[in-house]
């Protein structure tokens, strides 16, 4: 048994991180996923929007609030998608991952904001960008950052 | 306009397809690509096979004698010339030009190249006792020229390589190898048992009976007690398997069966010299 893993090393290998990346993948996921909507339903009073300006009456200061996260793909999701670069189509796999960066990232931006006391985050803008760019060439594990700023509004006592 | 805190439905921006039924759909389709690529290439090589001149056959058999060229044998083409003579008139393999090669080593094993060489392995030579065994061996390596058996294997031989190559970016996977041809050990089970029964027929053209034609198997047989499951993925069939089928088309034939010719001397010789090696 031993001696036909190694001696088969390139495809069991493959074959044991896709496992992995399938198992520890999904664990991971869940997981963020329910401490995404825990920290989503605590902050719902606390919107953040992309209007520039507000009217107000009272006086508020403006503070650049930021949040951002790094999330990283594992082997399971790399080649499902390099499966689907064959066919074409959605990729299924990197949509929840994009969606948990942004949420986190916003998340972590609101309570930035929640700590400073702020009311409501206005002019809030979403960036992406990828890391690893070469995820799917060089046999290397991408990642994906999401950044998340706006401007959170204190009203002065 | 009045702002009511509501939570988010970040659903929307994902799909509902569970990834594993995706990963089986995308990677059936991939296998299913490959496989219908796999069945094309077989079916090309197939027709190559059967369209090959001789030349071409001449110089593929060449390049692959340069790895292990062996030394020419002239008691065996001796042999093997007497089997040529008996060929009838217009035999496709009249066309060959064909050599012996006799190699060294403790394979029982007889192989045919293209381009008309056949190589013996000394390990086979030792555990011949007659004239008519080796005749038999001999006719069926020609049969396998006459199926053109020793191409169709060259063909597949060299998808595999090329299939293997393009997956791993290595010349040599066993575990392709061992894979595909397990599968292909049916296919090849069948040849050697369609390359017997030519054999036979030549046989009883050479010498007016079939005796000697399955001593050598009977031999293996009683040599090596292997079950008839170690042979179900091997590429030759089990010699029992191979007694029955041959006796049976003897006695279709009415091939009558007499007593064999002992080795001649020459033969004797080569042997002698062998062993002393």
């Amino acid at each position: 048994m031993g001696e036909f893993i190694l001696q088969n090393l390139n495809l069991v290998l493959p074959l044991f991180l896709l496992a992995l990346g399938y198992v520890a993948g999904s664990i991971a996921e869940r997981r963020h996923y329910r401490s995404i909507e825990m920290r989503e339903q605590e902050l719902v009073s606390l919107p953040a929007v992309t209007l520039k300006e507000i009217q107000e009456d009272d006086a508020v200061t403006g503070r650049l609030v930021v949040g951002s996260v790094v999330v990283s793909i594992d082997y399971f999701k790399r080649a499902l998608a390099i499966l689907r670069n064959i066919f074409g189509g959605r990729v299924a796999s990197y949509e929840s991952l994009v969606d948990r960066a942004r949420r986190e990232a916003i998340l972590r931006m609101k309570e930035e904001a929640a700590s400073l006391g702020a009311y409501i985050v206005v002019n809030m803008r979403i960036e992406m960008s990828a890391i690893g760019q070469s995820a799917n060439r060089k046999k290397q594990v991408g990642s994906v950052e999401a950044i998340a700023y706006g401007t959170a509004l204190i009203k002065q006592a | 306009m009045k702002f009511v805190p509501k939570e988010a439905d970040g659903a929307v921006n994902i799909s509902k397809t569970h990834p594993l039924a995706e990963m089986a759909w995308l990677g059936g389709g991939l296998f299913l690509l490959a496989a219908l690529v796999y069945l094309g290439l077989t079916l090309l090589t197939g027709w190559i096979v059967h369209h090959l001149p001789v030349d071409a056959e001449v110089w593929i058999g060449k390049e692959i004698l340069q790895q292990e060229p062996g030394i020419p044998s002239p008691p065996l083409k001796k042999r093997l010339d007497a089997l040529v003579e008996c060929l009838p008139q217009g035999s496709p393999l009249k066309r060959y030009d064909f050599s012996v090669r006799l190699i060294e080593s403790d394979t029982v094993n007889a192989v045919a190249l293209p381009g008309g060489t056949i190589v013996v392995f000394s390990g086979l030579l030792k555990e011949v006792a007659s004239e008519n065994e080796l005749s038999m061996i001999l006719a069926h390596e020609l049969g396998h020229f006459a199926h053109r058996d020793h191409l169709k294997r060259l063909g597949k031989g060299i998808i595999l390589g090329a299939a293997s190559w393009l997956l791993f970016k290595n010349s040599s996977q066993p575990f392709l190898f061992t894979f595909v041809s397990g599968l292909d050990a049916r296919y090849s089970q069948s040849q050697e048992e369609d390359a017997d029964m030519w054999g036979l027929h030549l046989l009883y053209r050479r010498y007016g009976h079939v005796g000697g034609s399955v001593d050598f198997f009977a031999r293996l047989l009683k040599k090596k007690r292997q079950g008839r499951l170690a042979y179900l993925f091997a590429s030759h069939p089990h010699p029992q398997k191979r007694i029955e089928r041959l006796v049976a088309a003897a006695r279709e034939q009415k091939y009558p069966v007499k007593a064999v010719e002992p080795l001649g001397s020459d033969i004797q010789n080569l042997l002698e010299d062998l062993n002393r090696e």
